[in-house]
Formats: structure tokens, C-alpha cells, sequence
């Protein structure tokens, strides 16, 4: 077995003229949780539901679990489980049975371990799903998404209409039923904060592309705000990984990715600078909106 | 054993977390030869990424904090002479920090007694945390 859970290699897709994945590369380690991040519509469901199979890709070559979606669909499904964003299932239903409804499609099935997971997410067996909470109803989805132990979680925003209690005793739950398990999770976010405690790695998905990827640690390392006089910035050319650059007066406010070795390179030359760390959010919207083109005007 | 995270913050969690072991291990807060919950137990009790908490407990027994003991557990180490001066740099930057802080609460004009209320208030909710 390879130590590579997910690999994705040049990945493109279009929906007509409309370029959604634009050569996507990423791979997750086994047992790594790997966070998608991006404001809606930017491609997060799409790379998904490409990753699972249930859309074709234009090109690019994809391995979850060691198949590939195109040719191996089934046998991908039963290595991956997989809760959708919005996951609809049948209201009409009780847990139980569903559990029972879904367990003949899952040769790997595990009833005892799907009776565990309902019990440790406190979902009421014999209530139709139609009258279960919101919560209630994400949980039920990751119970019958990992009753039949999958190597790989897919997760599309499981945490989107979740109220903030509810939020975090569900990341609380994917510390201790994936991480703890040595399982390989990837689930996509908009919530930057919430991700940070429980991803290892995040990657910053944009108009189709992956324009950042990094351990949060390292972003945070590498990406810093510092406040510089105009002489220095009219002077100086504009750092590479200039990501954002506003003028007040005679002072700039600038974001840059890679500011541990410009730091050293204005030091170099003489000006001595700060830099203050950024909050995620922060970092996302400078990767994301930030406006570099201000500098070389100065 | 306690820990508070604050979410959104500019500090990183894992240094967020790191600092708070490493003052209560430096202080005598954590007391040596006290075992520590596992990994796996501070990660779930904080909802925190695994390896971040491993990471972190590797940090501080590089540091000589504490203790990794192979299929037992982690432990507190005895303090070291060094600690000492460790500690009273902590405190030092502590004192900076409280500084700043008070000046913050000055320039948004908050009165003498105010601030001091705040401090009292504080001060009340992080020893009955403690406890």
C-alpha cells in the first residue's frame, strides 16, 4: 500500500465554455487531514464529486484509496466514505432504517459499528429523519458514511448550517473517530477558523485553481502583514509574494507571502522592519481579494 | 490540566496550546512526575488535529518539559536549574504584554477603577478555572 491516500495530477474540468478545475495537483499523505478551502462556487463541490466518480473529469488522472474514480467506480465507494453538502437521504425513514436500507450496497458493512456511531452521536433511532435537527441529520450522515470503515472520508462542508456548539463538537468528533483512527479525511470549508484546529494541511481553492497550499503553520510563518514608511516602498521593488499593498499617508500596510526572507532581504539593506502574524481569515482574504498592484505606482 | 483556545486568533493554535503547557510546567502549576493525558485524550478534550498535539508534546520534551515514556505516557519532568531563568524570561514578557494591555485600556479610556474591575473580574474567572 502506497503512503499516498489521494492524489490528484493536472486535473481540469469545464462545463461548457465555463472552466471550473483548472490543472489541480494535490496529494494527501494516509492519515492526514487535508482541508479545501474557497468562498462559494469556486469549484470545492466540483473537485468532490470528480475525486468520487460521480462526475467525469476533462483530464488529469486521479487515485483515492488506489482506484481511479473512471474505471473502478464501485470498488472506490466502498473504500471512501462520503457526506455530501446538503446530503438528502430518505426523510421518511428512522436511522435504523436506514442502516438497514444501506447495508446490502456495502459488503464491508458494520452493523455493530453503525449502532456505535448512532449511539456516540446521540441520534434517535426511531424518529423519522424527516423530523431530526440539522445536526442530528450531518451526524446521522457521517455515522452511515463510516459504518463500513472506509480508508478515506470525503467530507463536502459538513459543517455548513451548523450552530457553533454544534461546530465544534463535530470537529470534536472527526478528531476522535478519524484522526484517532489513523483514517485519511478530506472536506472542504469556508470556515477558515474551524479548520485550523483540525486540518493538517489546507489549500486555498480559487476561480479553479489551487493558489496556496501549506500545513496552517507554515501559512501563518509565511504569510505576515508589516507596516513599511513610503521611502522604503518607493525605493524598493515590489517582494516576491506581494499579496496585498494599501497606502495611509505616508506609511503602507503590506501582506506578504514569503516574509521571513523579505524581512531579511530589507535588513540587509539596511531597514529595519516588523511583521505581526495574521488570523486565517486575514491570510485567506489576502490570497483570495488582496490588491499587490499599488507598489510599483509608488 | 487546562487550556484555552482561542479561535480566529492571530496566534497560532499550536504555540497557543505550547505556551500555556510550557508556563504551567515552568511555573509548578503542572507538577513534576505528573502523567499528562495522552495524545490522543488532550486532542479529543480540545478538539485539535492529532499531530498537532504530538507535535507539541515533542516540542516541549525537546525542551526537556516533559517526558514521552514509550507505551506508558507522558510525564512532567523534574524542573532544571535553567527553569529559573526561563521562567523569570516568561514573566518578563508577560509584564511587557501586560503593559501594552493597559495602555490600550487607557487609550480607549476606560478609568482607573474600571480597569481595575476588569483585572478583579479576570482575575476571578481564571482561578476558578484553574481549580
Amino acid at each position: 500500500m502506497s503512503d499516498i491516500a489521494v492524489s490528484v495530477q493536472n486535473l481540469r474540468k469545464a462545463f461548457g465554455s465555463q472552466i471550473v478545475l483548472d490543472d489541480v495537483s494535490f496529494e494527501v499523505p494516509r492519515g492526514q487531514t487535508f482541508a479545501l478551502l474557497g468562498r462559494n462556487g469556486v469549484g470545492k463541490t466540483t473537485m468532490i464529486r470528480t475525486l468520487l466518480g460521480l462526475l467525469p473529469c476533462d483530464s488529469g488522472v486521479i487515485r483515492v484509496a488506489g482506484c481511479d474514480p473512471a474505471t473502478d467506480p464501485i470498488e472506490l465507494r466502498r473504500r471512501v466514505g462520503y457526506l455530501a453538502e446538503d446530503q438528502s437521504m430518505y426523510d421518511w425513514m428512522t436511522a435504523t432504517e436506514l442502516c438497514r436500507f444501506l447495508e446490502p450496497f456495502y459488503p464491508k458493512w458494520n452493523s455493530r459499528l453503525a449502532d456505535q456511531y448512532l449511539d456516540r452521536f446521540e441520534i434517535p433511532r426511531l424518529t423519522r429523519i424527516e423530523r431530526l435537527s440539522k445536526g442530528q441529520t450531518v451526524k446521522l450522515g457521517l455515522a452511515v458514511a463510516l459504518a463500513h470503515a472506509p480508508e478515506v472520508a470525503i467530507l463536502d462542508d459538513p459543517a455548513l448550517g451548523l450552530d457553533p456548539v454544534s461546530r465544534k463538537e463535530f470537529n470534536r468528533d472527526l478528531v476522535e473517530h478519524l484522526q484517532a483512527e489513523g483514517r485519511t479525511v478530506i472536506y472542504s470549508s469556508h470556515l477558515l477558523d474551524e479548520v485550523e484546529a483540525v486540518a493538517d494541511v489546507v489549500a486555498i481553492l480559487d476561480r479553479g485553481r489551487i493558489i496556496r497550499q501549506g500545513p496552517t503553520e507554515s501559512l501563518r510563518a509565511e504569510i505576515q502583514r508589516m507596516v513599511l514608511p513610503h521611502e522604503i516602498v518607493r525605493r524598493t521593488s515590489a517582494p516576491a509574494g506581494l499579496l496585498d499593498a494599501r497606502r495611509h499617508g505616508e506609511t503602507w500596510e503590506v501582506i506578504v507571502d514569503g516574509a521571513p526572507r523579505f524581512l531579511e532581504e530589507l535588513a540587509a539593506s539596511g531597514h529595519a522592519a516588523q511583521a505581526t502574524g495574521m488570523t486565517l481569515d486575514d491570510i485567506f482574504e489576502a490570497c483570495v481579494i488582496g490588491r499587490p498592484q499599488a507598489w510599483a505606482s509608488a | 490540566m487546562f487550556v484555552h483556545i482561542e479561535r480566529g486568533s492571530s496566534i497560532p493554535i499550536s504555540r497557543q496550546i505550547a505556551e500555556q503547557l510550557r508556563s504551567q510546567c515552568l511555573s509548578g502549576t503542572l507538577v513534576a512526575g505528573e502523567k499528562l493525558p495522552s495524545v490522543r485524550e488532550l486532542a479529543q478534550q480540545l478538539a485539535v488535529n492529532v499531530n498537532t498535539v504530538f507535535r507539541i508534546y515533542e516540542r516541549l520534551a525537546a525542551e526537556g518539559l516533559i517526558e514521552l515514556r514509550h507505551g506508558d505516557g507522558t510525564y512532567v519532568s523534574p524542573r532544571r536549574t535553567e527553569s529559573r531563568s526561563e521562567l523569570s524570561a516568561q514573566r518578563d514578557k508577560f509584564g511587557l504584554e501586560f503593559d501594552a494591555l493597559i495602555q490600550r485600556g487607557v487609550m480607549l479610556g476606560f478609568t482607573d477603577a474600571e480597569l481595575r474591575a476588569l483585572l478583579t473580574s479576570a482575575l476571578a474567572t481564571a482561578r476558578k478555572s484553574q481549580q
